[in-house]
């Protein structure tokens, strides 16, 4: 029944609502007012915000796009390399919203477009055929082939529907990965032609160039990036408000019902894997030339994950959701690189948490004070009984400093033991989502302990590890707490 | 006079079991013909049919002196034949206005390309969808218009989404409405306005309207003519009332339950 | 023929292994139309569990209990902390979503990998691990079958499978759990109008699932040796590549894809090259799909419209 599908705010239907409503308002009103309700932003700079809201999208984009003109002058040389990676991804988020965001098409191939435009761009632009040809021919003849390809996927898929898609262009990416890594040479071709190179992939790949104008600093592949990708926020806006993007949310929302209102599904759904599959591949072939060449473990699975996160985690079907998404999930990392940032992040981050989750201030106040408290006797105790236990150095940092004669750094051989705290820390986190009431402040205060031991001892001194770690915890929570994303906007989906 | 749609000895089976069994059926221009008969008769099938979505068969579906059988959905939309659906297929998650001017899609011609660019011809024809899907919405008062617009259509009533279905369809530009059960689930006043409601749309707009119906008030007050099928087969065609009391149509609504009990 | 006898072992061994962590997959899909990713991850975790109690006992070179009993420890100790795993897995990263949109709990699952991945790489390190498998038993007991010669462990493995797939066929088709799971496959909705507890039966699916994933984790160790913490994913792709040809949802499938992955990676590796293995595999995938979009024996399902 359709009704059960209600968002839990729809109101009963109004017994007036029938001929005796002359005025013609009934039940949906005070959602109208509940849905200005959400944009009433708290705190201080609301103001700001809600100005920035009421600007036309045209105005807020040249707002953002002057801030990030900014950066170069902002961040080190190093920095700019970031904000580049960040583009990137912005640029591939963009292009898998349209298929994913808008049309609903869970196209998990996406990555292999954008593999194919980068290995398709250094092969026609490096001494691997050798071929040099020049950037301005390059780019639509990759453009049109990558969309092609897109087509010719879709075409293959289009009997198949929901999660066989996504498993068949699944495989397909991982096929793409294959065949670069194993295909040198084309069967039947000469011994000489080494296409793909392999394992090794293809360096020395050809800047862009346009008519004796190179792209070879940072800042002018920073500064070509953000105007392609304004140009293609434009059009993309453009496009959603369109005849097009109606129709692919039309879809996603009921492609039986979209067919039924003259809607020709194949084509459309043809069109977005198309638009998508292009976007990915153009990407592609900035991303050779800014990397100086191309390797086969830049378009595995893990890749097409980040993408996907940085969509699902801005908002899915939301352009400055994505950007966003694109924003976290780019510079996430690059923060966890330091440990300082990292810890800084870490204990902002669980501060925050509590703040916001635990609701009688008493209680936070008691969590707060009872995980200090907790600290000491812990490191008293141990301190009597077992002196290993504090015989350990802290990690470098304002923070560490401070908390290493609190929480316990544990010596060399004893540091093993952080791998039951750490299982122990899981589990308690895990617990405190079923206890209630003042069991989960008694969970908590261990849990919270135990967590900064680990952090402390292990996770503080392994980036890549607690990246990972951290990443995939908060797909997870992101997903149990506000599965929309930042800026998407709910949906009501009928199974 | 041609008529607006003509089905000829339509057959259609699932497996074993007769849907639709030699069906003769016409409707003539601004002509409104209802279609009763128990669950199970094959009604949405017959409707599934004429838009495409199952194949007859055997048999033909005439629109407008041409076939229609054996094209896609929306090729069959665009020969100007609408429906609404029994279990109520707004897209949810787009607003009132916009379900409206997606319907329009097949009607327009601005591609991607222009779109994304927003050449001139695609700003006019964008303009032009807006308009006609406002007009669409006025059709039903002030239910659809104003601050509604904006609202994504999950936050409608059931009624309103009812509403809305229909005005979407009409924004097709069809010549023959479909409608499926369109007062199922509204109370007495509801009831009444959409009866209504069909009237107006066949006297203001000039829809030919094939319905399927199952309240006996609102077949009575909109037919011109009434269909009543029994396990796919035509078992009574005329005025309400000469099949309303037809004995084979009150058999097939309470004969075989009242006998056996 | 020699060689194709002993590819096809090979092949038959691999096979076993994947059906079995194919069927988790399978399971899990049939009740949540759910593509359980970090099944792989649960599998990994078993193995590692099974070296653990290796480990505890005394090692393969002088373990303190007789290698049948620690054979069995091993099994049931992979199955406990596997089955545990799935079972949280369940509870703490699916269950909420239950409601929510399609896309939502794949990308949990996704979350949960790398979690998972991340947390075996925190307790175990990187390095590779090994059960040492012919110190515990000889490489040259077994039984001999004309030319060749099978190593009881694949034996083991193998007969082992079989009898694990008989089981749970009989349990799926007999008890009123396995019915229950049925239906819930079939129509959750309408069992549970019919009284089914599907809670419980998600529950079952995921212990029976990861407990099968940790048997199959610790039979990769003992027959090919190492384990370590990405051994998972490859693992979890192939068994999911299995699951998918056999047609997602179904037991059977599962266990026929498994045993038909197995055997294609192994002819592939003995007649062409192991550098084609996943390419051949994963075509194998995409042909069967675009003939038949269900898999070898998984049904369509009915749109109503």
């Amino acid at each position: 029944m359709p009704e059960s599908s209600h968002p839990p705010e729809t109101p009963p239907p109004d017994p007036v609502e029938g001929g005796e409503a002359p005025t013609g308002i009934g039940v949906d009103e005070w959602v109208a007012r509940s849905g200005e309700s959400d944009q009433g932003y708290r705190g201080l700079t609301a103001p700001a915000r809600r100005a920035f809201d009421h600007l036309a999208p045209g105005w807020r984009l040249a707002i953002a796009a002057l801030a990030a003109a900014t950066v170069p002058y902002l961040v080190k040389p190093g920095g700019v390399r970031i904000a580049i990676g960040i583009l990137i991804l912005a640029m591939l988020a963009l292009g898998l919203n349209v298929v994913v965001g808008w049309a609903g098409l869970l196209d998990l191939g996406f990555v292999a477009f954008f593999g194919f435009g980068a290995y398709f761009y250094a092969i026609v632009a490096s001494e691997q055929l050798p071929a040099h040809w020049p950037t301005w021919i390059a780019l639509p003849i990759i453009v049109f082939f990558s969309g092609a390809l897109g087509v010719l996927v879709s075409l293959a898929t289009r009997r198949l529907v929901g999660d066989y898609l996504a498993i068949l262009t699944l495989f397909f990416s991982l096929i793409f990965v294959e065949i670069v890594r194993n295909f040198q040479r084309l069967p039947f071709v000469s011994e000489d032609l080494n296409l793909t190179g392999g394992p090794n992939g293809i360096p020395g790949v050809d800047p862009w160039d346009f008519f004796g104008f190179t792209i070879n600093t940072f800042n002018r592949h920073y500064y070509v990036l953000l105007a392609l990708i304004v140009l293609l926020i434009i059009a993309l806006h453009n496009l959603s408000s369109s005849r097009t993007g109606r129709a692919w949310r039309a879809i996603r929302d009921d492609v039986l019902a979209a067919e039924h209102m003259t809607m020709p599904v194949n084509n459309l759904m043809l069109l977005a894997f198309a638009a998508g599959a292009a976007i990915a591949g153009f990407t592609g072939t900035i991303f050779a030339a800014v990397t100086v060449g191309v390797f086969p473990t830049s378009f595995t699975l893990v890749f097409l994950i980040t993408i996907y996160s940085a969509v699902i985690l801005g908002g899915s079907g939301s352009i400055p959701g994505v950007l966003l998404g694109a924003l976290v999930i780019g510079y996430l990392p690059e923060l966890l690189r330091s440990p300082r940032l990292a810890g800084g992040l870490f204990y902002f981050g669980l501060l925050v948490a509590l703040v916001l989750l635990i609701k009688p201030r008493q209680r936070l106040v008691a969590v707060l004070g009872g995980v200090v408290v907790f600290g000491y006797a812990v490191r008293l105790v141990a301190a009597a009984i077992w002196p290993d236990a504090i015989t350990g150095t802290a990690a470098e940092g304002f923070i560490s400093r401070l908390l290493d004669g609190w929480v316990l750094i544990l010596g060399e051989n004893v540091r093993i033991i952080t791998n039951v705290a750490f299982i122990a820390a899981i589990a308690g986190a895990l617990a405190v989502t079923v206890v209630k009431g003042w069991w989960q402040v008694a969970v908590l205060i261990p849990t919270i302990y135990l967590g900064i031991l680990v952090w402390e001892n292990r996770l503080v001194f392994q980036p890549s590890l607690t990246r990972q770690l951290l990443f995939g915890a908060l797909l997870v929570i992101m997903m149990a707490v506000r599965p929309q994303g930042l800026l998407g906007k709910k949906r009501v989906e009928i199974t | 006079m041609t008529p607006v749609l003509e089905i000829r000895e339509l057959n259609k089976a699932f497996g074993g079991l007769q849907v639709i069994q030699d069906l003769d059926l016409a409707v003539s221009s601004e002509e409104i013909v209802s279609i009763i008969g128990p669950n199970g008769a094959g009604k949405t099938t017959l409707f599934n049919m004429i838009t495409g979505v199952y194949v007859p068969d055997s048999g033909d579906i005439i629109m407008e002196g041409d076939s229609i059988v054996g094209l896609a959905p929306h090729k069959i939309a665009d020969r100007g034949i609408a429906r609404t659906f029994q279990t109520l297929r707004v897209f949810l998650n787009m607003t009132v206005k916009e379900n409206v001017m997606t319907a329009e899609y097949g009607a327009t011609k601005a591609r991607a390309w222009q779109s994304a660019l927003r050449t001139p011809k695609a700003r006019r024809e964008e303009r032009d969808i807006a308009q006609l899907a406002e007009e669409k919405l006025a059709f039903f008062g002030d239910r659809l218009m104003g601050y509604r617009w904006d609202q994504p259509a999950y936050s409608l009533s059931y009624a309103n989404r009812r509403r809305l279905e229909i005005a979407r369809a009409t924004a097709t530009n069809p010549t023959l409405l479909l409608l499926d059960e369109p007062a199922a689930g509204m109370n007495p006043a509801e009831t009444q306005e959409m009866t209504q409601l069909i009237g107006r749309l066949r006297v203001e707009a000039g829809y030919s309207i094939l319905v399927i119906e199952h309240d006996m008030h609102v077949v009575e007050g909109i037919s011109d003519r009434v269909i009543a099928l029994d396990h796919g087969l035509k078992i009574a065609e005329g005025t309400f009332d000469d099949v309303a009391t037809a004995p084979q149509v009150i058999e097939a609504y309470l004969g075989y339950g009242a006998a056996k009990k | 023929m020699e060689f194709f006898l002993q590819q096809t072992l090979n092949g038959l061994t691999l096979g076993s292994v994947y059906a079995l962590l194919a069927i988790g997959y399978s399971m899990v899909y049939g009740i949540l139309k759910l593509l359980n990713f970090a099944h792989g991850e649960v599998y990994m975790f078993g193995a590692f569990a099974g070296y653990g109690v290796l480990t505890l006992l005394g090692g393969p070179a002088s373990p303190v209990v007789p290698v049948w009993l620690l054979l069995i420890l091993m099994f049931a100790g992979s199955m406990v902390v596997s089955s545990g795993i799935g079972v949280a897995m369940e509870r703490f990263a699916y269950r909420p979503l239950r409601n929510s949109s399609r896309i939502a709990p794949l990308i949990s699952a996704i979350g949960v990998s790398f979690f998972l991945q991340a947390s075996a790489l925190f307790l175990f390190s990187a390095g590779f691990r090994t059960y040492e498998t012919p110190k515990l038993i000889d490489i040259s007991t077994g039984v001999t079958v004309g030319p060749i010669h099978v190593w009881l462990v694949r034996v083991l493995v193998i007969v082992g499978t079989a009898v694990v797939m008989v089981a749970l066929t009989l349990w799926v088709n007999r008890s009123r759990t396995g019915k229950a799971v049925r239906a819930v496959s079939f129509d959750r909705e309408a069992a549970e109008m019919m009284g089914v507890d599907v809670n419980h039966v998600i529950v079952v699916t995921f212990l029976i699932g990861s407990a099968l994933a940790g048997i199959s984790g610790v039979m990769t160790a003992l027959v090919f040796g190492r384990i370590f913490h990405f051994m998972g994913f490859i693992a979890g792709l192939k068994a999911f590549t299995a699951a998918v040809v056999g047609g997602i949802g179904s037991i059977p499938g599962a266990m026929l894809g498994g045993l038909l992955i197995g055997m294609a990676e192994a002819y592939t590796t003995g007649y062409i090259s192991s550098t084609f293995q996943n390419l051949i595999v994963f075509g194998l995938l995409i042909l069967v799909l675009l003939i038949k979009p269900t898999g070898l024996l998984g049904k369509a399902q009915l749109v109503k419209v």
